[in-house]
């Protein structure tokens, strides 16, 4: 079996997981206690949080809430701060993002939408243009998860500051942490984070945030995360994640070298009378966007499950063709027979290059395969 | 006093001799649909009751048998003893605080003291001055009814409305058909037309994987799974038409891909039908629905099934009158999902919509049509609901 569709989630580390084991098994107390046992787990938390912040951040400036998972540290963001004037976002957005801007707008916020570059990263002139001085909140994506462009989130956030510098600038960072060499420069607000894609585990996420702002909290109750984010930690995830970070930032740049390098392996293996590159060599190493014009990516996933290779698609055999093709690739703006075809590679460090050969080998005949069965 | 509630059937008085027959189904039925929730079937002249239920499942137990075909009327009731005091005592307990009300009596003991009339006015009479001028009687078009039926064995049951149940005739008393089940809005309606005149359904469904998803089959799956709780179970079985589809794509012209496709799906229907010990085929289809759906479409699919007859309940149908049967039964919801169960890779941009049956048959000369169904065969899977 290959995994190909390591931007969907990763496997977790198992060393990390066999670490954090301690925390079911012994510690399993709640943090929140008075007692000796439960209080020793804040300064385990602790230890998480700031092993975590400071991978990517500089402590003194900026701190760190667990949270549930990616789409609920963007939904704090964005709920907490988008309340008046106009948001801002781009056409790239993953829907955690997106979502919560279509709600914004039923409630009554103007929000504007900036257009996407050819190769998937944010229009900067364009989107600097919708600042204004009633712009509340800003939120960029950091690495998209479907093409893989990079937004050069730490420059476009002084370019929005300097417009106005009230706005607030958050950063959707699920496909960025931990595998992009970045720290947040000091006008970056907030910055979002998933742990199951580096090797933890799914129902753990954070948010960075800087220190001064005053976050509303998003959920009440405990008082938890110093009372932005009450509810009982999972401190078995939380730990498990602080290790799989810690492997992850260890090889980070050689990961991202050695990707880079698979990456453009593989695209050179592929066929290119079938397919057509759709990520860039600007992008993310971790993904590789290509589409089988012509033919559907939704089908050609099945075929190559069947032959033991998962890859992603944006797009579900959905009967509302609206829905069918990804807006993110249609914003890039391809066209919809482009968008059919699209099916995303996406890698980890675990990824061998046996693997990049035999993947490709596999794209090719099952993409030859279908083009002979459609034609 | 005890709860129970009472099925009522109707259809059934008409069967004469047969009667037995299709009282047996209807017991089967009716046990098999309730059989998750303890209780008590008793047959009691000319009705059922359902007695010995947790009184939380009663709601529950009431929906599932709302759903058992030939079930004319259920009742919540309270049984107690005849005599008059008893029965004011439950009947006080379902009066509503106000509006207008009447009482209708029924006499099963022809023996007991009062008539109909009489114990109607007498207890009505009660009520009044229980409800000190909160209400009011109204034998014309009142707000709540009370009902009694006073019973031979020394009891009575006193209950107020009555619950509407699928009606028609018991599912094993009209033979077997098998169903060309989509994922639409349609077939399921179809199977439930069937089943509601007494017909045991099975259901075919074809999918062209890996050109349509999983989802899609988990959503088909549902749907006979929806089907069967009116069906008194079901089974279902999926061919994969994927190849035929190839081959027609590659071989045949683009226009004729969905007429050309269904006559291999009757083919291979009216073969399983007849494997199974089906004696009919059922589908959705109304008349000019789609382009498929039209008299020649229909006359070109049916002119390959060899034997049996070809049902179609919702030939005249509007689809705004299949849409409501669909939400009735509870399946609209899960119809509308989007998966797709016919893949649009292969759909023509302008289907025929008038084949002609002499083009048909030159362009279905290309394929190896026999080869082709038994490879489909192949492909049967069995899921049992």
């Amino acid at each position: 079996m290959i995994y190909f569709d390591n931007a969907a989630t990763t496997k977790p580390s198992k060393t990390a997981f066999d670490r954090a084991g301690e925390y079911v098994t012994e510690k399993f107390y709640n943090p929140s206690a008075l007692y000796v046992e439960g209080y020793a787990l804040q300064g385990e938390l602790k230890k998480a949080r700031s092993a975590l912040l400071s991978k990517v951040a500089d402590e003194a400036a900026f701190e760190w809430i667990f949270t549930s998972c990616g789409t609920e540290s963007d939904n704090q963001a964005i709920f907490a701060f988008a309340r008046r004037g106009n948001a801002i976002t781009t056409a790239g957005e993953h829907s955690a993002v997106s979502a919560a801007f279509a709600e914004l707008k039923n409630r009554g916020i103007d929000t504007r939408i900036a257009p996407l570059n050819a190769d998937g990263s944010v229009n900067v002139e364009k989107l600097l243009d919708f600042v204004d001085e009633k712009t509340s909140f800003v939120s960029v994506m950091h690495v998209n998860n479907e093409i893989g462009a990079i937004n050069d989130v730490n420059a476009i956030a002084k370019l929005v500051k300097a417009k106005n510098p009230r706005t607030i600038f958050h950063v959707d960072g699920v496909q960025g942490y931990g595998k992009i060499p970045f720290r947040l420069a000091k006008e970056i607000d907030l910055y979002s984070v998933s742990a199951h894609k580096i090797g933890g585990l799914k129902g753990v996420g954070g948010l960075i945030k800087r220190k001064s702002l005053v976050l509303p909290p998003y959920i009440i109750g405990g008082g938890q995360e110093s009372g932005r984010r009450s509810g009982t930690e999972n401190v078995f995830g939380i730990k498990q994640f602080e290790y799989a970070a810690e492997e992850k930032f260890k090889t980070l740049k050689a990961d991202y070298e050695r990707l880079t390098k698979y990456r453009e392996k593989l695209w050179g293996l592929l066929d290119k009378e079938l397919y057509t590159r759709l990520s860039q060599e600007s992008g993310t190493p971790y993904i590789l966007s290509v589409s089988a014009r012509g033919l559907r990516g939704e089908v050609l996933l099945h075929m190559a499950d069947d032959k033991g290779l998962i890859i992603g698609t944006g797009s579900a055999c959905s009967s509302n063709a609206k829905n069918r093709y990804s807006k993110v690739i249609l914003a890039c703006g391809f066209d919809e027979k482009i968008a059919d075809g699209f099916i995303r590679i996406s890698f980890s460090p675990a990824t061998t290059e046996n693997e990049i050969e035999e993947g490709a080998r596999l794209l090719n005949e099952i993409g030859k395969d279908l083009a002979r069965r459609m034609k | 006093m005890e709860k129970v509630i009472i099925i009522r059937y109707a259809e059934l008085f008409l069967k004469g001799k047969n009667r037995g027959f299709f009282e047996r189904a209807f017991e089967t039925n009716l046990r098999r649909a309730i059989q998750a929730y303890e209780h008590r079937l008793i047959k009691q002249s000319g009705r059922y009751l359902v007695r010995d239920f947790a009184e939380e499942d009663a709601e529950a137990i009431m929906e599932k048998l709302q759903k058992v075909f030939g079930v004319h009327t259920l009742s919540y009731a309270y049984e107690t003893a005849s005599d008059l005091d008893s029965i004011f005592e439950v009947a006080k307990g379902l009066c509503r605080p106000n509006g207008t009300f009447k009482v209708e009596s029924h006499r099963g003991d022809k023996k007991y003291p009062m008539t109909s009339v009489e114990i109607s006015k007498k207890l009505g009479g009660m009520l009044l001055d229980y409800a000190k001028g909160k209400l009011a009687v109204d034998v014309h078009n009142p707000s709540f009814t009370i009902r009694v039926d006073i019973r031979e064995n020394g009891l009575a049951l006193v209950f107020g409305e009555f619950i509407g149940g699928a009606n028609g005739m018991p599912v094993g008393t009209a033979g077997k058909g098998l169903l060309l089940l989509s994922g639409g809005i349609d077939s399921p309606v179809a199977g439930y037309m069937m089943a509601k005149r007494g017909m045991n359904v099975d259901c075919l469904h074809f999918h062209s994987y890996p050109y349509t998803n999983m989802q899609a089959k988990e959503k088909v799956v549902e749907l006979a799974r929806i089907l069967s709780e009116y069906t008194c179970g079901t089974t279902m079985y999926t061919v994969s038409v994927t190849h035929i589809q190839e081959e027609i794509h590659e071989k045949c012209r683009p226009e004729l891909m969905i007429t050309l496709l269904r006559r291999f799906m009757y083919r291979i229907a009216e073969r399983q039908a007849k494997r199974i010990g089906g004696q009919c085929l059922i589908t959705g289809e109304s008349l000019g629905q789609v382009a498929s759906q039209t008299i020649e479409g229909m006359t070109s699919s049916n002119s390959v099934v060899e034997t049996l007859p070809v049902l179609r309940p919702l030939v005249s149908f509007d689809k705004n009158e299949i849409i409501e049967k669909s939400v009735k039964m509870g399946a609209y919801e899960t119809s509308i999902l989007p998966f797709e169960d016919c893949c649009t890779v292969f759909l023509p941009d302008f289907p025929a919509i008038r084949p002609k049956m002499k083009d048909i048959l030159h362009e279905e000369s290309k394929l190896d049509v026999e080869g082709l169904i038994e490879e489909a065969f192949t492909t049967l899977e069995k899921i049992e609901l």
